[in-house]
């Protein structure tokens, strides 16, 4: 009796599965055509013969290979951020986890309260004040702002409260251990998964943030992937003889990093996610 | 001594760069929307009159509006969706089945704003979409991209983007209910849809609540989508705040007005978290 059911809801989970790749589908798909199959053939499915090689080369074209920038520059950003951003959180997050000090309850709250404020309401006063610094159009412009991550601070407290017992860190104190020693040799290591979580968002953060680039960033040569795929396509659409598969392969690439990450560290997602909302 | 300074020592890298883009940047915004400056001329100092202006401006509040009725038809929807996702995948037995649909619902919060939006965009142009490629040939004739269209299918861009990671903190909220309580409700002979209804609902309220207070966040900040479809159709400037904030700024040039702006949507952002804590600490103290 319940075999029915069971099916029809088996059917209609993998169906809504469906929907959710289509894009990536469709984007796989539509870099193996040309320009003219993009439009003729049907979209769902493959042209032959497979033309990645064509849409590969149109890309590497554009503008003397700039797209090939564009990536290394966005690997800089966010590979730069993510280093850094976590040695911060987990520095900060060690002090809130494991010491008592008169401002604490204070710095906290305004930790807390910063997690509710979404990058992008920041964004123009931040573009304001590194206009002000007279930082506008360097790499400083997109790495400086997204350091700051109040979320990793959290989830970082919450690491360490776990995994770093305080008698554990008495101990080392004990042997003579001084405080750095027992933050980076004894305690890093043991916050481990924390590191990686925080790691990958911000990562996958910064990949992914579009908005601050495009306001701090004027200058081609800096742009991340994905704000140099936007302007090609939309000074693409506005003149002629589009070669929209080199685009797409473009995009392509600029996804390409986030879909091993996302296989490779996919418990890590799930653990950054739901430790912070479960709490 | 050198211990009391030591949590200070190591606050210190974060609370910088903190204090400079988070804290010095607002005041530093607040002070700039209290100016005027018109060409090259020196800023005049005018007080409030720009978030008067903020007030009875039009575009601005049409902005809002577009966005509160789109978030109050796609938020649901999507939490709903989520939902259904969440209950189905933790009443799953197969593992590997499991890991296919979740990984498959979630992969879409992995991939760049600018990226989905794009491809979303080439998905609803006339002669490459291959909806409309299927719809045409049964005759009929969508416009996804039309002014009656558009504000539906951000809502498909964003519902595709946010679903899935709506559903994985409903999942975890689910999946942290202790086997016990099932094993109980089980021997007192309830019904799975009793199970659901009394045990599972309950028990993700919580997740259910904060889930809707960051996408209500997160719909008043929405800009890159709309910002990519520009390239594909006419979106008006005042679709969303933020993009009009960013017409205001950068087309017009009218930082000032663009700061007092920014600021007023901050507030907004703001009250809506306060009301929907409110309402989380509420439904806490009924349950």
């Amino acid at each position: 009796m319940r075999r029915f059911p069971s099916a029809l809801a088996s059917l209609v989970a993998l169906l809504v599965a469906v929907y959710f790749l289509i894009p990536l589908i469709w984007l796989v798909m539509s870099t193996a055509k040309s320009t003219g199959q993009l439009f003729s053939d049907f979209g769902l499915w493959f042209s032959w013969p497979l033309h990645w090689n064509l849409s590969w080369a149109g890309m590497v074209a554009f503008e003397h290979g700039v797209v090939g920038r564009w990536f290394l520059n966005a690997v800089l950003y966010s590979g730069v951020v993510a280093l850094l951003s976590t040695l911060i959180s987990a520095m900060a997050g060690y002090a809130f986890s494991h010491f008592q000090f008169p401002l604490k309850g204070l710095l906290n709250l305004l930790v807390l309260g910063s997690v509710l404020i979404p990058f992008t309401a920041l964004v123009l006063p931040i573009f304001l004040i590194l206009h002000a610094l007279g930082l506008l159009n360097t790499y400083l412009a997109v790495i400086l702002p997204s350091l700051v991550s109040p979320l990793g601070v959290y989830l970082m407290a919450l690491f360490w409260e776990q995994s770093f017992p305080m008698d554990l860190r008495d101990a080392a104190y004990m042997d003579g251990a001084g405080e750095w020693t027992v933050f980076a040799r004894i305690g890093l290591p043991l916050v481990r998964n924390g590191l990686v979580t925080v790691a990958l968002f911000s990562f996958v953060g910064t990949w992914n943030n579009f908005f601050l680039p495009l306001v701090v960033l004027s200058k081609g040569s800096l742009y991340p992937i994905t704000l140099g795929l936007a302007v090609w396509n939309s000074t693409v659409q506005a003149g002629s003889s589009v070669n929209y598969p080199a685009i797409l392969m473009g995009a392509l690439v600029s996804v390409l990093p986030l879909i091993l990450a996302f296989f490779w560290l996919q418990r890590y997602w799930q653990a950054g996610l739901t430790v912070g909302a479960i709490k | 001594m050198r211990r009391r300074l030591t949590p200070y020592l190591f606050l210190l890298p974060f609370f910088i760069p903190f204090l400079v883009f988070y804290v010095a940047s607002i005041l530093y915004a607040v002070y700039l929307s209290l100016f005027v400056q018109h060409g090259l001329r020196p800023p005049i100092y005018v007080g409030i009159q720009n978030y008067l202006r903020v007030l009875s401006d039009a575009n601005f509040g049409s902005s809002l509006l577009t966005i509160l009725k789109f978030g109050v038809i796609q938020i649901p929807l999507m939490l709903l969706i989520a939902l259904l996702l969440a209950l189905y995948l933790d009443g799953l037995k197969s593992a590997g089945w499991r890991a296919f649909l979740s990984g498959s619902y979630f992969l879409p919060y992995a991939m760049p704003s600018v990226i989905g939006g794009l491809l979303w965009g080439y998905l609803y142009s006339k002669g490459i979409s291959p909806f409309d490629q299927v719809l045409s040939g049964l005759g009929l004739k969508l416009n996804f991209l039309g002014s009656r269209g558009l504000l539906w299918s951000l809502g498909n861009i964003i519902t595709w983007t946010w679903t899935g990671y709506n559903m994985v903190i409903l999942y975890a909220a689910l999946r942290s209910v202790p086997a016990e309580v099932y094993e109980a409700a089980r021997i007192d002979g309830a019904t799975s849809g009793q199970v659901v209804r009394y045990i599972k609902l309950p028990m993700v309220a919580p997740a259910l609540l904060l889930a809707a207070l960051f996408s209500v966040i997160g719909t008043l900040q929405i800009f890159a989508e709309p910002f990519v479809l520009q390239s594909l159709t006419y979106v008006p400037t005042d679709l969303t705040p933020n993009l009009y904030i960013y017409v205001t700024a950068f087309n017009y040039g009218n930082f000032n007005y663009a700061a007092a702006l920014a600021v007023s949507l901050s507030v907004i952002t703001f009250i809506f978290s306060l009301a929907m804590l409110w309402l989380q600490s509420w439904q806490r103290r009924r349950w």
